[in-house]
């Protein structure tokens, strides 16, 4: 079996082809810190891709509470069980991925969920980890805590559901790494929906095969963010082009994330599979629950997401987030602004870094009061 | 892991596996006999698989081993053998398949459910092809039988509201009719249709109405199993007291030269799979058997002329049935072996945190 490098876990790994990196590579960074839960993702993304007969089970974009939501049921609690401990010795992953823990005649570990676990994508909504005792206090961070993990496909590096699929049903595109199902060619045998660890491709009942987050790839040939990135409210989602650290562009808004300032990290990068979807740690959880869940850069993570308000260039990525539904090749901070650049070089969207406000006194001399909102 | 020595031993496993099965069949080429030959009727071939006239035609128990020599390999059987049974009326040959199953799975719309299914591979050039669906430039013809396909005529498509009585949703895109709507009736306009994307591109699986339950494929080696436009392969399925019996019917002529030829006279080296939905077996993970070659019986010059008896003798076919099940042993020896190679270390020594 050929070998390959990741760069998420550190060292080579086994995978069943060679390494064939794409021209450039799909990814975006979801800022945890601002998911509000409000699932405006999964609906934009629902209504345009998922409206047909027999998807009406398939959420390409959830979102799930944490810890305990789950799209399907404990889609990554049963995995992370049936892979064992997980151990790092610093940045390297020192445990078996799941191609390396595949049992006989599979190409990776897994499980296919049952038809149950698919229908209830809110359980454990808004559910805290544990009971607030007397005497609790706010503290950072939160001894009683929960956050929204919104999850869609990863078009990861080293896809399970390709390694998996005997048809050779599921490639990985060379011109955006986005990997698709070819709906001519599958045949049904959900040996993807097994192999997959995030467990984002669905069973269609009607056509009687399997269908995958397509990554909009037709608005992002045409230099547009996809749907959930692009209808967040909140503002949380950026795409970009996602470089290896040794290519890295720090005038790329998602390698500046993900390889400058590392605040970004990949989900449950023991997996194995160098996922491109990447997280900015929630700062009120504890480390010890996202060590789990997004590796070991954790806490350098939120100690620099913490000092954002000394970083303009930071600062200026995150407030580029969500500011344009056009894709953005390059940013650049300069006079309190920052600035979004496509592809051609030609600016697309300029944000200051600091939203202009008008202050007003506490006291309303006019009329005698006090006023509660002053911005 | 499949470490590099478990992976040399499931080669040399397939290996000795294939060369047990060309043993076997060298054994029949050297009698010069066919394992099987396809007996003329002056009547038509009997389409319904549960038809008495099938009573007097020969049959010969075909043992099955799992398939175990690639990923997804199928490391837990649950058919051993499948009765074959062939005839043909110099215009169309039949194929009967029975095998016990006593699960009937017919549903293939949840997500977690599997289909029965059955399927004949014959070779379409010369040579012996693999086993294994065929090689580059050996192109084998696959018929295949499915459960839920059977099931879909025979009772109507599967709906989203056949699988979930209570099942209700107002709108859908560019739809026709009323909720809870009709498929595939209300989703016929072309863009209702590009909701269903499967079915949009023309992917034989995605089809929601079909005449018969069998689909003409055709392969060249693993993972090329490809659909075949022409020529239906018309038949059916009968689940009862806990057997399948599956009639497979095609014009003695083929449609296209890619197709399976049946030369009257001449032999085909055919092999047969099972597919049991209950435990999980789609795709590779299957139970197949090795090649077993069928003779055609040329028809009687004149009418009058008694129709001869199948020239496969008892003894002939006793001894490849035997080697066959020793075949069958000794792979399942080497499956075993590499199951163990393969096997995790069992005890776990903490939790799963970081």
């Amino acid at each position: 079996m050929p070998t390959v490098f990741n760069w998420q876990i550190n060292r080579e790994m086994e995978y069943p082809y060679e390494a064939a990196l794409p021209e450039r590579q799909f990814s975006a960074v979801f800022d945890l810190n601002k998911c509000i839960g409000c699932q405006t993702c999964t609906f934009s993304c629902k209504g345009g891709w998922t409206s047909g007969r027999g998807q009406e089970y398939m959420f390409w974009n959830n979102v799930e509470t944490k810890p305990y939501g789950f799209y399907p049921m404990a889609w990554d609690a049963r995995l992370l069980d049936m892979l064992g401990p997980q151990t790092w010795d610093g940045d390297t992953y020192t445990g078996k991925t799941i191609f390396e823990a595949a049992p006989p005649g599979r190409a990776a570990l897994g499980f296919l969920p049952d038809e149950e676990d698919w229908a209830y994508p809110n359980i454990g909504e808004d559910e805290p980890n544990g009971i607030v005792s007397d005497g609790a206090y706010l503290q950072i961070p939160h001894p009683v805590w929960h956050f929204y993990l919104p999850r869609i496909c990863n078009h990861c590096q080293f896809p399970a559901c390709l390694a998996a699929c005997p048809r050779k049903a599921i490639y990985k595109r060379p011109e955006d790494g986005i990997v698709l199902v070819d709906q001519q060619r599958c045949r049904g045998y959900r040996e993807c929906m097994r192999a997959c660890p995030y467990k984002k491709i669905m069973y269609n009942p009607v056509t009687r095969v399997s269908e995958k987050c397509i990554g909009c790839f037709p608005r992002v040939e045409n230099g547009q963010q996809t749907l959930c990135v692009a209808n967040c409210i909140g503002r949380i989602r950026m795409n970009g082009w996602i470089h290896t650290p040794d290519t890295a562009d720090p005038e790329n808004p998602v390698d500046f994330l993900v390889h400058v300032r590392k605040v970004a990290l990949p989900l449950y990068p023991q997996f194995g599979l160098q996922m491109n979807i990447y997280y900015i740690p929630p700062v009120h959880v504890p480390p010890r629950y996202l060590r789990q869940m997004l590796g070991p850069g954790v806490e350098r993570a939120i100690e620099t997401y913490r000092q954002v308000h000394d970083d303009p260039d930071l600062l200026g990525v995150l407030v580029l987030s969500g500011a344009t539904d056009r894709w953005i090749n390059k940013f650049l901070v300069r006079d309190g602004q920052a600035i979004g650049f496509d592809e051609s070089g030609a600016e697309i969207v300029r944000v200051p870094l600091k939203e202009p406000a008008f202050i007003r006194a506490f006291h309303d001399a006019e009329r005698g009061v006090f006023r509660h909102n002053i911005t | 892991m499949r470490t590099a020595g478990s992976m040399r031993i499931r080669v040399v496993a397939i290996a000795a596996l294939i060369a047990l099965v060309l043993t076997v069949r060298g054994h029949t080429l050297s009698a010069q006999q066919p394992q099987y030959v396809v007996g003329y009727s002056a009547n038509p071939v009997p389409t319904d698989p549960l038809s008495t006239a099938w009573d007097s035609v020969p049959a010969i128990e075909v043992p099955l081993i799992p398939q175990a020599g690639v990923t997804p390999a199928l490391l837990t059987p649950s058919i051993a053998s499948v009765t074959v049974q062939a005839i043909h009326d110099d215009a169309h040959i039949a194929f009967r398949m029975v095998w016990a199953d006593p699960t009937r799975d017919v549903e293939a719309g949840r997500p977690d459910v599997f289909r029965d299914a059955a399927a004949i591979q014959f070779p379409v050039a010369a040579g012996v092809p693999s086993i294994c669906m065929g090689a580059a430039g050996q192109i084998s013809n696959i018929w295949h039988w499915k459960a839920d396909w059977q099931e879909d005529i025979d009772a109507g498509f599967q709906d989203i509201t056949r699988l979930y009585p209570h099942f209700f949703k107002d709108y859908y895109p560019f739809v026709e009719g009323e909720p809870p709507y009709s498929f595939p009736d209300d989703f016929s306009q072309p863009d209702a249709r590009a909701y269903s994307p499967g079915w949009a591109v023309g992917n034989a699986l995605s089809q929601p109405m079909r005449e018969w339950p069998i689909e003409n494929l055709i392969a060249s080696g693993f993972g090329t199993l490809t659909t075949h436009e022409q020529a239906a392969i018309e038949g059916r399925g009968v689940w009862e007291n806990g057997t399948w019996s599956v009639v497979f019917i095609r014009e003695l002529t083929p449609a296209a030269a890619d197709l399976a030829t049946f030369q009257e006279a001449g032999e085909l080296a055919t092999a047969f799979a099972v597919w049991n939905g209950s435990n999980e077996e789609v795709g590779a993970r299957k139970q197949l058997s090795s090649f077993v070659t069928f003779g055609i019986e040329a028809p009687p010059v004149t009418p009058d002329e008694p129709v001869g008896e199948a020239p496969a003798s008892r003894d002939t076919t006793l001894i490849v049935v035997l080697a066959l099940l020793g075949a069958f042993v000794v792979a399942i020896t080497l499956a075993t072996i590499v199951v163990g190679r393969n096997a995790p270390p069992a005890p776990r020594d903490g939790g799963t945190g970081a």
